[in-house]
């Protein structure tokens, strides 16, 4: 007997809004400002993008099992401190990278070990780690900043191969990695079904514990990583890096689709949504050249996105 | 005849385009229990939402002594005397008797802006003594047993002035004994003039408390009698809409019995059962009887390791089992099929594919990734095996009949080639034919050397499955019956608290 | 040995006598090392400092205890004080105090009601839409002030805030009002018992006929008229008007909430708890000065908060894997649409 695959009609609804919402972005922009569609000045300015791009890996995921990690923005502040304190007293570039990310290993690790074994709710962990995280950096550094790491080491952020940044090719490898877990294996799949219902995912044996803990730890680590990366591109590393990186983090996953209770969601979107929120930003920073119009324009893209995905959620039943 | 209470004129209501009520129509005199009956899914929980203002027909009216009821308004037919108990319990955990008793209807003073909150303490304690029950009415209610919180929930529709109480399975909780006490309220109430709408799968309980019964099927009304005028059979057969025939039917061809396969010792948990000791064999299928509350599903959880225990062992083909491990226990041949489907056997938004190769996805991957032809494979070979009924394998398994949702859960423990399989209420809101399927399969695989544990509190279903019952009585095994010659009777006796009468028959 | 588990359970059972505890040990140890700690200055200082905090924390714990949570008020706080200043201020439109102060209460109610409508109507989760509004709130203050700080607020307000009425500015006694009204709506109105009710079960509620929506909504409201209170009373005893008010006051007040026993998932909570828990928070940064850590103590802060949430929450993990008495028992109890993940004991 052959059983039919019966699939949805049209998948990709969320990633098709996103794609003509950035398209018709980006040719308004090319109207108003013919000088904004250079890839040149446009891989130029993405510096910042592949910093929060790198963090909003591990955040999709954490959001797909139903979690949150608002604490990866302090994660960083205090992996930049110990970065600092370490190369200050040692003068080693790669063993501050090599503590640094150790530190956010740690401190993902203190999350994910509160959420899976403690139970306690993601959102009330890593609000407590986020005061806890970036006061610790403060507190150790005492608001101390360390700088002129060398300049090999500023060829991490700063450097080009080829015309893109660096980071970028880390940024593409890590995120194929992750579209591929999530769609080809085990671990991907338990990501999507803990997110619709963690008891029967325990119920069929499988340790959801261990896959939370996982989860938050490699937060953690993609917060050391992204640290040296930022750290590499001031050559200063303060307890104030990566402040409020957590809510473009969280608006670029939730902005590209992931629902934020869980199961619903792909890395696709994320990267879409990343591309939207920074060539917003882009636009309007360049456009009216007040930075706080940015903040602005972030706040109600998250909100007004999920309106406009619960219009549709409420379309589609109908 | 005197004019009804309750006259519902050819209600309808549709939910996504299927019919969950069709032109019902049903009246209820003053001071009458009337039953009513239906498989699920049949449109009883429709239409008590629909009565009692938690959701609008489309069409129809519902007349309180002549005067339309306010459609979808809570809070009005409360005020009319029409009060519901729902289902799941409604009772909220974390606040007291009083104002669980009180909400949304408080007594005030001071012109309605404060609350009277000594005159509200006192109707409490009077309501609840009236009830027979001794309820602490500072604590928190979610801190009560069952039993009390159903009282609370009663005593919350006493508070208020009465005409008809809707009761949706009031019982589904309840002990044998709390069950009896509870009926016994509904005749309290019968006699004081309110008419109570009583909803329940257990048919004895209709008999021993209904003046009528209104039986539904697929959202049709199928009839309304005197209770006096149908029997047992004749009920079930309204309901099924065809001789209930197939149902109890033992299965004595008895299978070659193996070897022991699990062993349990001793095994205690401290707030839910002491002193488990059991062996499964292959090729046995062994029945857990006993009351909902005995312990039975959590010395299951317990032995899969789900849940920890205290001390005692589980043996599995000779391996000590670790405490709360459910991998080993898996890896051991175990298998656990839940008794809440959708919250712990399935995911429902996920695909018929996704569930059934869930619990084995590890094993059917190539250099770490899932292998999509062998994931086909296998659940082509489960769909197939188990005659499940679905539009395909990418859609999600909520889109399924309860049946066919609990075929996929049994396949997707099936899928991990278990030696040991339990099965925690396999039938519980599954139609007559999947049920018939079901128990068929578990013979099959028991005459497969499969060992089965089969938890279940149909009596019926308990003695035609079973080769051995186990009864489980309070958190402790009372005793051990031979499948073939096990008697209703005799699973009760030993089911039962020691100090009571044994007055449910099935 | 076990019965002194036991007892330290029952204690930690009960969060305010827990808070209670720590507030004493801690001062006792603080006053030991510098006597001056007691002196009414610094005990009043430690009052007007918690002022703020314990208004707006009011407000909060009726969002968090219908199920919800609200981390915008420091961002709104901000606006709410630039807006003041732009109203009322002689060096901008100089409208008189008894205009622009209700101007300033109504559009904190109408912020806080658009939040309430964005949660329940636009069924957005109110993490999200607060998050959105911290920012976005931030980023309208700074375009509100154009970068520049406004002084020149009305003398009489000023006085009144920073000097007061009976030797206790106006903030402490607007806080003690506020305590009395809101500890009234909880333990005395329907309304006060209907949120909680709508926090322990919205399933339950739905059957009784409550309003959500209605409920939720004035919780929210409720939330941004006591922010534009804390606004009004607070904000002119600073010398001018910074953008950078209120930051991080979000994280102080939901720390508070928390750390005062009211459960994240809603229904369970006490007003005496969270105001001994604003005490509490409150008395950090004055006891790390007292301790003569100096400049390097007033660092830790964040750190010592955050460090206070993760107690609390491990105390209650903790307290209730280990029932005392005939606590929950194992009744199946569905698990409602709540956040918390309170899965069985593991």
């Amino acid at each position: 007997m052959n059983i039919s695959d019966g699939k949805r009609r049209f998948p990709w609804w969320h990633e098709a809004v996103l794609g003509v919402l950035l398209i018709a972005l980006l040719i308004t922009a090319g109207i108003v400002n013919p000088g904004f569609l250079n890839l040149r000045g446009q891989l130029l300015l993405s510096r910042h993008l592949w910093e929060f791009a790198l963090l909003a890996l591990p955040m999709t995921l954490i959001i797909l099992t139903g979690g949150i990690d608002l604490s990866v923005g302090s994660a960083m502040g205090m992996c930049a401190v110990a970065f600092g304190m370490c190369y200050s007293s040692t003068g080693s570039v790669a063993l501050s990278c090599l503590v640094c990310l150790l530190v956010g290993v740690a401190g993902g690790g203190v999350n994910g070990w509160l959420i899976s074994r403690m139970n306690v709710h993601p959102l009330i962990v890593t609000l407590a780690t986020y005061a806890a995280f970036r006061g610790l950096g403060e507190g150790l550094s005492q608001g101390e900043s360390y700088s002129q790491f060398g300049e090999d080491f500023s060829e991490v952020a700063r450097g080009m191969w080829g015309g893109v940044p660096i980071p970028a090719y880390l940024f593409g490898l890590l995120a194929l990695g992750c579209a591929l877990f999530l769609s080809r294996t085990p671990g991907g799949r338990y990501v999507y079904a803990i997110g619709h219902n963690e008891q029967a995912v325990r119920f069929s044996g499988v340790n959801v514990g261990r896959v939370k803990l996982l989860l938050y730890a490699s937060s953690g680590l993609m917060a050391g990583l992204t640290t040296i990366i930022y750290v590499s591109r001031f050559d200063t590393a303060k307890a104030d890096a990566g402040t409020g990186f957590e809510l473009d983090v969280i608006t670029a996953v939730v902005v590209g689709g992931t629902s934020i209770y869980g199961g619903r969601g792909n890395i696709g979107g994320t990267v879409l949504g990343l591309l939207l929120i920074h060539e917003t930003r882009q636009f309007v920073s360049r456009q009216w050249q007040v930075d706080e119009l940015k903040s602005i324009v972030v706040g109600l893209l998250l909100i007004g996105s999920l309106l406009l995905y619960r219009g549709m959620q409420v379309r589609n039943r109908e | 005849m005197a004019d009804p209470l309750i006259h519902v004129d050819r209600l309808c209501k549709s939910y996504v385009g299927v019919h969950a009520l069709a032109d019902v129509s049903l009246d209820i005199r003053a001071g009458e229990v009337h039953a009513l009956c239906g498989e699920n899914g049949a449109g009883k929980s429709t239409l008590i939402k629909i009565l009692s203002g938690v959701t609008r027909s489309d069409a129809g009216t519902v007349q309180l002594e002549g005067k339309p009821l306010p459609a979808g308004d809570v809070h009005a037919t409360e005020d009319r005397g029409v009060i519901a108990l729902h289902q799941e319990s409604t009772v909220f955990p974390d606040l007291d008797a009083v104002d669980n008793l009180f909400v949304g209807c408080e007594l005030r003073k001071w012109r309605g802006l404060l609350l009277n909150r000594a005159e509200m303490r006192r109707q409490t304690l009077a309501l609840l003594e009236r009830l027979g029950e001794n309820i602490d009415p500072t604590r928190p209610v979610g801190e009560l047993p069952m039993a009390q919180r159903q009282m609370v929930a009663m005593a919350r529709a006493l508070a208020r002035r009465c005409r008809l109480l809707i009761m949706d399975e009031p019982t589904a909780s309840l002990s044998a004994r709390e069950t009896q006490v509870l009926l016994q309220l509904v005749r309290q109430f019968r006699s004081q003039g309110v008419s109570v709408l009583y909803v329940s799968h257990r048919l004895e309980e209709v008999f021993q408390v209904a003046d009528r019964v209104t039986v539904l099927r697929d959202g049709h009304h199928v009839d309304t009698r005197d209770i006096i005028d149908v029997d047992h059979a004749e009920l079930i057969r309204m309901m099924v809409g065809r001789e209930a025939a197939e149902l109890v039917g033992r299965h004595h061809s008895k299978s070659a019995i193996g070897e022991t396969v699990l062993q349990v010792r001793g095994l205690t948990r401290s707030d839910s059962f002491h002193d488990i000791s059991f062996e499964l064999r292959a090729g046995e299928v062994v029945g857990l009887a006993g009351l909902v509350g005995a312990g039975r599903s959590e010395v299951a959880r317990a032995l899969f390791g789900i849940d920890h225990y205290d001390s005692g062992t589980v043996t599995a083909a000779g391996q000590r089992l670790p405490v709360g491990d459910v991998a080993a226990a898996m890896k051991h041949g175990l298998a656990l099929v839940p008794e809440d489907r959708q919250h712990e056997g399935l995911v429902l938004p996920m695909p018929v594919s996704s569930n059934l190769s869930l619990s084995v996805l590890s094993s059917l991957t190539r250099c770490g990734l899932v292998s999509r032809s062998r994931e086909r494979e296998l659940v082509q070979q489960q769909i197939s095996a188990l005659s499940i009924k679905t539009a395909g394998m990418e859609v999600a398994a909520e889109t399924l009949s309860g049946g066919n949702q609990q075929k996929i859960v049994v396949g997707k423990w099936l899928a991990s080639r278990p030696r040991v399989l339990i099965l925690d209420e396999p039938t519980r809101g599954v139609d007559v034919a999947a049920k018939a399927q079901l128990h068929r399969l578990i013979r099959q695989l028991a005459s497969e050397g499969m060992a089965t544990l089969m938890i279940s509190s149909e009596l019926p279903e308990i003695l035609s499955v079973s080769d051995r019952i186990l009864v489980m009585r309070e958190g402790q095994l009372a005793g051990e019956l031979e499948g073939a010659t096990a008697t209703a009777e005799q699973v009760l006796a030993l089911a039962l608290p020691e100090e009571r009468e044994v007055s449910v028959s099935s | 040995m076990s019965s002194l588990t036991d007892i330290a359970i029952r204690v930690l059972r009960q969060r305010e006598v827990g808070l209670l505890l720590l507030i004493i040990v801690v001062t006792a140890i603080v006053s030991t090392v510098d006597p001056g700690f007691l002196a009414v200055g610094n005990l009043k200082d430690i009052l007007v400092r918690s002022a703020p905090t314990a208004i707006v924390a009011c407000g909060v714990m009726l969002v968090v205890v219908t199920g919800e949570i609200d981390i915008s008020v420091g961002s709104l706080m901000a606006l709410l004080a630039a807006l003041m200043g732009l109203l009322i201020s002689r060096h901008e439109w100089q409208l008189s105090m008894w205009v622009g102060i209700p101007a300033v209460l109504l559009c904190g109610t109408l912020i806080g009601l658009l939040t309430g409508t964005l949660v329940t109507l636009g069924k957005v989760p109110s993490i999200i839409v607060t998050l959105g509004l911290l920012t976005a709130l931030r980023g309208a203050t700074t375009l509100l002030m154009r970068g520049e700080n406004i002084d020149g607020l009305p003398e009489g307000l000023q006085s009144l805030a920073k000097s007061g009425i009976g030797g206790l500015p106006l903030s402490v006694w607007t806080a003690m009002g506020v305590l009395m009204f809101t500890g009234v709506i909880i333990t005395h109105t329907a309304l006060g018992r209907r949120l909680f009710a709508l926090g322990s079960s919205a399933y339950a509620a739905k059957m009784t006929g409550l309003s959500e929506t209605r409920l939720k909504l004035f919780a929210f409201a409720y939330t941004g008229f006591l922010t534009a209170l804390a606004t009004v009373v607070d904000v002119p005893r600073l010398p001018k008007i910074e953008s950078g008010i209120g930051n991080g006051f979000e994280l102080l007040v939901v720390t508070c909430v928390v750390v005062g026993g009211v459960a994240i998932s809603g229904g369970r909570g006490r007003l005496v708890g969270v105001m001994l828990a604003v005490v509490l928070l409150t008395m950090v940064r004055p006891v790390l000065t007292f301790l003569d850590v100096g400049e390097a103590g007033e660092k830790w802060t964040k750190a010592i908060q955050g460090l206070f949430i993760l107690l609390a929450v491990i105390t209650d993990t903790v307290v209730s894997r280990r029932p005392t008495g005939s606590a929950r028992g194992p009744v199946p109890v569905k698990p409602s649409s709540h956040l918390e993940s309170e899965g069985a004991p593991a």
